[in-house]
């Protein structure tokens, strides 16, 4: 009796085991999380929180990161030259302190930009989109920019001198990213505006998605850390690796799309193909009709 | 009277008639299945020539491509909803969960040899197919083609070109992707709008609650097996009606109510035909092989969590995607129920309004002209001046319509706010027609009044008078259509059947009448 409930005994506590081992492991993980440097929130992803800090002699942050995306911050020795800059090009609007009050007084019309983080200022002025050509635009278009990438840092390092933020500027490594897993986020996240195929589209009033098929891939890292214009600012939902991820989608498959099937006809899906199905495929046959038959 | 046939060559050759060995096949399959009166009937049939009567042509072609292109695919389409993970040659999807319809799409377009090329053939002769049935359709409007006796025809065409709209978008759906999955989400939606039975409607049609795991198979059977087997059926229909009734023909020279004039079956139209069918099955191919469509390895697979923005529909459903998106928000919340007028009116009350109007105009037309003539002559559009303006202004809001559907995409490349295409939309949708009505009837009743209109135009002879003078006078007639052309040719009967003869000819020998 006595070896048969040592048996039972054994049986019982080996599946106990069994079943307790991969709950505890699950268990451990959920509760050791939330202390690594490199654990990403919902509000601190893309600053130096989460990720691995190099800081320079002074103790100011110069860059941080991971193997997915390195964040710097822009030269100091930039700021005299940003600010001459600034002056020159973005104060008639944003006032000569960057705060968004006008040479004229009025405040409130034009954003205040002190605080916004270096990856934002470079941002807009890289792409093109400031200095605006219609300031009272709702949204500005991308444009050939009219800073050089230099003076777009520079720029971006006084204004971040006024008050330092984050994110710095991003450089993408996209050598061990996951395409599939790019393709599939940017399903989740990016097509319900940017469409699927990354061609942009209106959206409500005068607002519109922008275009993904020619953007550096530092500057989409810029626009999913920092949400210009109507984008949301992906922090938290997103880690490095995946934003990593997502930037070699767009610029591989998105930028370079593979048309296996002959002329991509821009994109557009069946808005081009029935104007092509009725223009050149009922148009040709129709004249192909009256070719062959009389006309009388 | 019959002739023994003497055994030498020369003798073989004239008995066995102008056709040689066709001849002598054909008598054979005379003798069992008395196919000579029927065939000659048939090879005589007269065709009239005019070209927009190869309209309707171009629609049974493509119907012939689709079928053909359609039963490869079956070979390769795995009509199943069951997650798979893709590892195929298409990288940006490996390693992803996805339906095996799905997956198998993808391998069919990348793995299967031709097969890219016959799934692109298969979806541009739909477009095509559709589009030749529309104006195919309005050539018969235009010219009163579905008045007596042919309103049947009328009806049976009608129902072909809902059927075909329906399997276009059953087929649309099979891949699985993103694009096509939100649109059976739109239309599990326009289901449930249905007041009263809805709800019950869309889960008997979709198996349960959308997505669910029996959309896909049932949607295959409806597109390989049910529609296509209707539509076949119907074809026939179509086609016995016009050899039964004959073909309709532009009123001229020699031709009344009660004759057909134009070329015979054999060979001249056959010839034709055939030819067309090889041009029809070109072009497809052309497209097939240059432009793509649908992309669905760019789309990714359906979840409904996931969403893709510019999402249209193909073509022909575009008019009902641009209604829904026009449509304002209206809706009835009362009694504990919910009536989405914004999604009933638009995709059930509107199509339904739509088709049962042009169900019922043959009818409409006779009760309103007082009219039950038979026609076998058309009208010249212009000489109905209000039939034409009607079928101008349906055609204009059907436009507006279909470019409504593409709201967002005007908006993103005019660089316009989609507020105002909207409200553009709105308006023009209501406009269109009452600008294309009275603008078509003016245009129709001024060209009734030009000299010779819709006439072909003859040769001008000039003449010089003795005095030196120049005189420009047309010819009274074209040189083509000289009535001397005109008059029916006795057709020789080669293949009738021998006469009656009471005495039976030994065995070995023919019986030869000419």
């Amino acid at each position: 009796m006595t070896t048969s409930l040592i048996k039972r005994l054994g049986a019982f506590s080996a599946v106990a085991f069994l079943v307790l081992a991969p709950l505890s492991v699950f268990v451990s993980s959920a509760s050791g999380a939330g202390h690594t440097p490199y654990q990403t929130t919902r509000k601190n992803a893309g600053t130096p929180n989460s990720s691995v800090v190099v800081k320079n002699k002074s103790g100011v942050v110069i860059s941080y990161g991971n193997s997915a995306i390195m964040y710097n911050a822009p030269s100091s020795k930039l700021v005299t030259l940003g600010q001459a800059l600034f002056l020159e090009n973005c104060a008639s609007c944003h006032g000569v302190e960057a705060n968004g009050v006008a040479a004229n007084g009025t405040s409130g019309a034009y954003p205040n930009l002190v605080g916004l983080g270096p990856a934002t200022i470079d941002f807009w002025i890289d792409s093109g989109r400031m200095p605006a050509a219609d300031p009272r635009a709702v949204e500005a278009p991308r444009r050939t920019p009219r800073l050089t990438p230099v003076q777009a840092l520079a720029v971006a390092a006084w204004v971040n001198s006024l008050l330092p933020s984050y994110p710095d500027i991003p450089t993408p490594n996209l050598k061990n990213a996951n395409v599939a897993d790019g393709a599939a986020l940017f399903a989740l996240n990016c097509a319900a505006c940017h469409t699927i195929e990354g061609d942009g589209d209106a959206l409500a009033e005068d607002t519109f998605a922008p275009s993904l098929r020619k953007i550096p891939a530092f500057q989409v890292v810029e626009a999913i850390r920092t949400g210009p214009a109507n984008m949301p600012r992906f922090t938290g939902n997103l880690s490095d690796y995946q934003v990593r991820d997502i930037v070699k989608y767009v610029t591989t498959e998105i930028e370079h799309p593979q048309n296996p099937g002959g002329l991509g006809l821009g994109g557009l899906g069946p808005v081009a193909e029935g104007f092509v199905g009725l223009l050149l495929g009922v148009g040709i046959l129709a004249l192909v009709a009256f070719w062959v038959g009389e006309r009388q | 009277m019959s002739i023994t046939v003497p055994n030498t060559k020369r003798a073989k050759q004239a008995a066995k008639g102008p056709y040689g060995h066709l001849g002598t096949v054909l008598n054979e399959l005379d003798d069992r299945l008395g196919v000579a009166e029927g065939g000659r009937s048939f090879m005589d049939k007269i065709f009239p020539d005019h070209w927009s009567f190869m309209l309707g042509e171009i629609a049974l072609y493509s119907f012939v491509v689709i079928m053909v292109t359609g039963v490869f695919l079956t070979l390769y389409y795995i009509p199943s909803q069951a997650l798979v993970t893709y590892h195929g040659s298409y990288l940006p999807l490996d390693g992803m969960r996805v339906t095996e319809a799905f997956a198998s799409t993808v391998n069919l377009s990348f793995a299967v040899r031709a097969g890219l090329l016959m799934r692109q053939m298969h979806h541009w002769s739909c477009d095509i197919f559709i589009g030749s049935m529309v104006v195919h359709m309005a050539r018969v409007f235009f010219t009163g083609a579905f008045r007596k006796p042919r309103e049947l025809n009328w009806s049976i065409g009608l129902t072909l070109l809902t059927l075909a709209i329906v399997n276009g978008f059953l087929g649309y759906s099979l891949p699985d992707d993103l694009v096509s999955g939100t649109g059976i989400r739109i239309a599990y939606s326009i289901v449930l709008s249905i007041p009263l039975v809805g709800t019950y409607l869309g889960f008997f049609a979709f198996g349960g609650n959308f997505p669910g795991t029996s959309v896909i198979p049932r949607f295959f059977i409806m597109h390989v097996l049910i529609v296509p087997g209707i539509m076949l059926g119907l074809v026939g229909a179509h086609m016995f009606l016009l050899y039964r009734q004959k073909h309709t023909q532009f009123p001229g020279e020699g031709r009344t109510e009660k004759n057909v004039v134009g070329s015979p079956m054999f060979p001249v139209f056959m010839a034709k035909t055939t030819g067309f069918l090889l041009l029809v099955t070109g072009v497809t191919a052309l497209l097939g092989a240059f432009a793509q469509i649908n992309p669905i390895w760019q789309f990714g697979p359906y979840e409904a969590s996931r969403i893709s923005y510019a999402v249209q529909p193909d073509w022909y459903m575009a008019f009902l995607d641009g209604m829904l998106r026009i449509f304002p928000a209206w809706s009835f919340h009362s009694f504990g129920y919910t009536i989405p007028f914004e999604v009933t009116i638009p995709a059930v009350i509107f199509p339904g309004l739509l088709f049962g109007v042009a169900y019922a105009w043959p009818t409409l037309e006779r009760l309103f002209t007082k009219d039950n003539e038979m026609h076998n002559l058309l009208d010249r559009p212009s000489n109905r001046p209000k039939r034409t303006a009607a079928g101008a202004a349906v055609l204009a809001m059907l436009s507006t319509l279909f470019l409504a559907s593409s709201t967002d995409v005007i908006a993103n490349f005019f660089h316009i706010s989609l507020t105002t295409v909207l409200w553009s939309m709105r308006v023009l949708v209501l406009v269109s027609p009452f600008v294309a009505y009275p603008i078509t009837y003016k245009i129709c009743k001024e060209m009734q009044g030009i000299k010779g209109g819709g006439k072909r135009k003859t040769p001008n002879v000039v003449t010089r008078t003795e005095e030196g003078e120049y005189l420009a006078s047309s010819a009274p007639v074209y040189v083509d259509d000289l009535p001397s052309e005109l008059e029916p040719t006795e057709v020789p009967r080669y293949i009738t059947s021998p006469p009656k003869e009471p005495d039976v000819a030994e065995p070995g020998a023919r019986i030869v009448e000419r």
